[in-house]
């Protein structure tokens, strides 16, 4: 299966340039998400970060894993995601491991650890090709709008 | 009761940052020790993840004392 941007935009309240996830490639019940970014180049951030040595910044790293745990979010508690609650991250402990370069495809699996009505702990790795880039654990809220 | 209450402070020590001196067994995770409800979800992760169990959504707001914890452990392992 897999998930086009058009479908993604449907869940995530995201939207470029802070749209971190093209695709969505794996999802296994209710348990893990698989996505993918493809790093082009183009993206603003690389602009300045560096000039003449462009890196991705890590927390953006992190920004693609967040959102897609709410990807896996929907996938688990779809009554709660369809009420479009507010998310926000509250914890994130992370590793860095290998730099994301322009030209770099970016697979990011998110597994769930708890998942409630109200918040939801996760683990995440980016790889690039079978590189582990970064790994982090995340817990977000989410509050209901009314 | 449980004789692992050491155990028990420490992985909620571990995961909140309270030190263990401070967690007695009926200190209110929310009243006394500024526990919020998204530390609470992972201290329920750690205990799920330690012990192998399922503690489901809706026992969650029960659980607000290091009693509790050792009370619920208690009860799963009967």
């Amino acid at each position: 299966m897999d998930w086009d941007k058009e479908e993604i935009k449907r869940i995530l309240p995201h939207r470029e340039p802070f749209l971190f996830v093209d695709r969505i490639v794996s999802i296994e019940g209710n348990e893990r998400v698989i996505a993918v970014k493809d790093i082009n180049g183009d993206e603003a951030f690389f602009r300045g970060h560096f000039p003449g040595r462009p890196i991705m910044p890590g927390v953006l790293i992190v920004e693609a894993m967040a959102q897609t745990s709410l990807i896996l979010y929907h996938v688990c508690k779809p009554e709660v995601a369809k009420t479009r609650p507010e998310y926000y991250l509250g914890r994130v402990k992370a590793e860095f491991l290998h730099p994301v370069y322009p030209g770099d495809r970016l697979f990011i699996e998110v597994k769930g650890v708890k998942i409630t009505d109200n918040a939801g702990v996760v683990d995440a790795l980016a790889r690039v090709e079978d590189r582990i880039v970064a790994r982090a654990s995340l817990v977000f809220g989410v509050r209901k709008t009314s | 009761m449980t004789d692992g209450l050491d155990e028990i402070r420490q992985l909620v020590s571990d995961v909140t940052e309270v030190p263990v001196e401070k967690l007695t067994p009926d200190a209110d995770f929310f009243r006394d020790l500024n526990i919020d409800s998204l530390k609470a979800i992972e201290i329920v992760a750690a205990f799920e993840k330690k012990y192998k169990i399922v503690i489901p959504e809706d026992d969650i707001p029960n659980i607000r004392t290091i009693r509790n914890i050792m009370e619920y452990l208690d009860k799963k392992r009967e």
